[in-house]
């Protein structure tokens, strides 16, 4: 035990050192700059914890059902945040286990494997959490305002969220552990990891497919016994997220010897699978290191065909783009298809887009107007859910160029040709993901055919837009020596990149919001509702901000990136 | 030809490379040596247009980098220090890819990638993926992509680490050959036997500024009568202050 603990503990301290490090070589420009994302962060919290508060208040200033549905909603989201803790510390045990740069120096110390997996856990746990608990500490601190809870609240919660972060995230270490240690064989491995993601996104759909909400709508319910018996009822009993919530409760109940329980049963569980997972990591660890060094064995021809890109550019003529543009566009395509990891997210986004639309199809809307201002106001779903997918696939496409970035830049080839073809790559499934979400809407709905263009436009205009600041963005904020995609979307650049494309929606929305406004007037038979000129100022005002959101990051990415001197 | 001026990289108060100038003539070897940290690497960024200098400027085949980007970039070919290349690729398509880059002709890419494979002994691995390659294999499937796009100037980094003995030595026949072709070859090493052996001029670098340079007969006469007869590591350790090396054994 000795020798673990004084491993694990040198292992940590190397990170803190690093840490230290880090913030005490920071020019005077990334020190403003830093503080800059962080005021820009700090206000989108507050923004966050001012929405939360309008909610919670309403909600606790209705007898009865207030304070019942004040828990529903904090057991949801606690649900809901630890279920994407999981899915996130899937991908990232991956990477920091097997394929973590510095696994190649620590792997050959003599360093116990057990203190070394232990030191990746912790890792893990942090790359997994740290930003959904920032999306989740504005409602914790919107409820402690509303029941009026002091400081001790707020060390409550984070007593409790630090066993059931820890908690979350075993299920994902230990899912990976096993997996690499069971499955040696590289595309063995591939194929269980996508069929994985197949089979978690075939219960997302079903889940959704049960229609849980039903339980939710009171009207639903025969007796208002029914809706009040549904409400007191645990969320997922069986989940952390349900011990915490129940924690929380107690202590602003003051029950604290049921708050002391919980605590004793979130730290009892981690503890539990903190010695599980390194049993496991005992057994499994070594033999899932050594299969990760391993690459994939498919033997592809040497003489090689002209690519679809090049023919076609063939087919173009002189309207064609270089060729050095369509080679990459070939090397992006290529590397995309061939990783894995991207798959099982395509696997995820499949499922997400069937239940965006089975949720579109659900909803209990009685008017045509009704419906017609509902695809209208789709549009801000769709741009978040596109923003979402940005910040997965467009953002990083830059850094993904990762340690062999030297290759496009050494090449004759400029950065705005390589942005170009970036963008190129992710423009198309942006758009059709975009028009899939907005015109299988529309068509659910029964739209009426002036929301339906303007809709349909608006997402193009939006696909567009949103690809390029990903791509600028992206640019501003290269990181090529991380070492996995996470590392990138959650770094202050995408921080700023979702920020932005978030403001980007919302001027979308209040921009078209007087023409919408119009046409309804007109439809509800107003004489001489629609007046030109406020169409077509609208019109410009959403060309001038769609032109300021696309143009901007792209012109600072490209000067950023021309002038990057490395990481 | 390589035509370095005046070429400087600071990095906030830190001078990497100072007032560097050199020239490499069309059909020579340039062999850059220096201990680690001196600026070597630095000044490879700088030529090949990864780094912008903070004055100066660098020449390719006439083409300033900075400014004449591309065209300086298309008579260019680098070998960097570490052969990170797209994993995902094989290494049939990363020559591929790079023949693409450097407009090489379809024609012209179907004939030479099979034979660079060959000569490299890499054509079992060619439809691997790039993954599954060892260092030195890396190493090679890079040295293949510059020679299909035959440059007019070459940078190497470093070009000989990680590759085996035979495959060394046929890199150095490679850079003979470009070089009788017309190519201005300049070379970072750290191996001085194998720039003793194929450099036409060699330029030392220390602390960012180059002390010493000519041909090894120049370096040797410079050194004083007493050079005579000399290897390079003598006078390169003599530069450097290389020798003070048996004071810090005592650390052993």
């Amino acid at each position: 035990m000795r020798p673990f603990l004084r491993t694990f503990s040198l292992l940590s301290a190397r990170k803190a050192r690093s840490a230290l490090n880090g913030v005490r070589s920071m020019s005077g420009w990334e020190w403003v700059r830093n503080l800059a994302f962080g005021a820009m962060g700090l206000w989108m919290m507050e923004g966050l914890r001012w929405g939360f508060f309008r909610l919670l208040s309403y909600l606790d200033a209705l007898p009865l059902l207030g304070p019942l549905l004040i828990w529903k909603l904090v057991a949801m989201a606690m649900l809901t945040t630890f279920s994407m803790v999981i899915v996130s510390s899937l991908v990232i045990s991956l990477t920091s286990f097997f394929y973590a740069e510095d696994l190649r120096w620590l792997v050959r110390a003599p360093v116990p494997l057990r203190a070394l997996f232990a030191d990746k856990a912790v890792e893990t746990v942090f790359f997994s959490s740290w930003m959904i608990v920032l999306v989740i500490l504005p409602m914790i601190l919107a409820l402690a305002q509303v029941k009026h809870l002091g400081p001790g609240f707020l060390a409550a919660f984070f007593a409790l969220l630090l066993p059931a972060l820890a908690l979350s995230c075993a299920g994902g270490m230990a899912f990976t552990l096993v997996l690499m240690a069971a499955f040696p064989s590289s595309r063995t491995r591939d194929a269980v990891w996508i069929l994985s993601s197949l089979a978690a996104a075939s219960v997302y759909v079903f889940v959704r497919a049960a229609e849980p909400e039903r339980l939710v709508r009171p009207d639903a319910m025969q007796l208002v016994s029914e809706y009040l018996r549904y409400l007191q009822a645990p969320t997922a009993p069986r989940a952390p997220s349900w011990w915490l919530t129940e924690g929380l409760a107690a202590w602003v109940g003051g029950a604290r010897e049921v708050f002391w329980l919980r605590a004793a049963w979130l730290y009892g569980a981690a503890g539990a699978a903190a010695a599980v997972l390194l049993a496991l990591a005992g057994r499994l660890y070594a033999r899932g290191y050594s299969g990760a060094q391993e690459g994939g064995r498919a033997r592809r021809p040497i003489d090689i065909p002209p690519t679809p890109e090049a023919r076609l550019r063939r087919l173009l003529g002189r309207w064609a783009p270089s060729a050095a543009a369509t080679a990459l566009f070939w090397k992006e395509r290529t590397c995309f298809v061939r990783d894995v990891k991207h798959w099982s997210q395509l696997v995820l986004i499949a499922a997400l887009i069937m239940v965006y639309l089975f949720s579109i199809d659900r909803l209990p809307l009685d008017t045509a107007e009704l419906k017609s201002l509902v695809c209208f106001l789709n549009i801000g779903v769709a741009g978040f859910v596109l923003s979402s997918l940005g910040l997965r696939f467009t953002f990083p496409a830059v850094s993904l160029e990762g340690r062999s970035y030297w290759v496009a830049r050494a090449a004759p080839l400029s950065v705005s040709q390589l942005m170009g073809q970036k963008l190129a790559f992710c423009l198309p499934p942006t758009l059709a993901v975009g028009t899939a979400l907005v015109a299988a809407s529309n068509h659910l709905l029964g739209a009426d055919r002036f929301v339906s263009v303007l809709t349909l436009g608006t997402i193009w205009l939006a696909a567009f837009t949103l690809s390029a600041m990903g791509v600028g963005f992206g640019a501003l904020f290269p990181r090529f020596k991380v070492e996995n995609i996470h590392q990138v979307e959650s770094s202050a650049g995408g921080f700023v990149y979702m920020a932005c494309a978030l403001g980007f929606i919302g001027l979308t929305l209040a921009a078209e919001a007087w023409p919408v406004k119009m046409h309804f007037d007109a439809r509800l038979g107003r004489a001489n509702a629609w007046d030109w000129r406020a169409a077509g100022l609208s019109a410009l005002m959403l060309l001038v901000v769609n032109a300021a959101a696309a143009g901007l990051p792209w012109v600072l990415g490209r000067r950023a990136l021309e002038a990057y001197e490395g990481d | 030809m390589i035509e370095v001026s005046g070429l400087t990289k600071r990095f906030g108060t830190y001078t990497a490379v100072s007032d560097l100038s050199l020239r490499v003539e069309p059909g020579r070897i340039y062999g850059f040596l220096g201990p680690n940290g001196a600026g070597k690497t630095t000044t490879v960024k700088m030529l090949t247009g990864l780094l912008r200098p903070s004055a100066g400027t660098a020449r390719i085949c006439g083409f300033d980098v900075a400014s004449d980007t591309l065209e300086a970039k298309r008579r260019l070919g680098l070998v960097p220090d570490e052969p990170f290349v797209y994993p995902k690729l094989t290494g049939a398509e990363f020559l591929r890819l790079t023949g693409d880059l450097y407009e090489v002709p379809y024609e012209v890419q179907r004939r030479r990638v099979p034979e660079l494979l060959e000569m490299f002994e890499l054509t079992g691995f060619g439809g691997e993926l790039l993954e599954t390659y060892s260092h030195g294999m890396r190493q090679k499937v890079v040295l293949a992509s510059v020679i299909l796009h035959e440059p007019k100037a070459l940078i190497l980094d470093e070009p000989l680490v990680g590759l085996d003995p035979k495959s060394a030595r046929m890199a150095k026949e490679i850079f003979r050959t470009m070089a009788a072709r017309g190519a201005a070859i300049f070379m970072c090493t750290h191996v001085l036997e194998i720039a003793e052996r194929i450099c036409d001029r060699i330029g030392i670098i220390l602390g960012g500024r180059l002390v010493a340079e000519g041909t090894l007969a120049e370096l040797r006469s410079r050194s004083g009568p007493a050079a005579q007869g000399r290897s390079l590591e003598e006078i390169f350790l003599e530069l450097t202050g290389g020798q003070e090396y048996a004071a810090l054994l005592k650390n052993l």
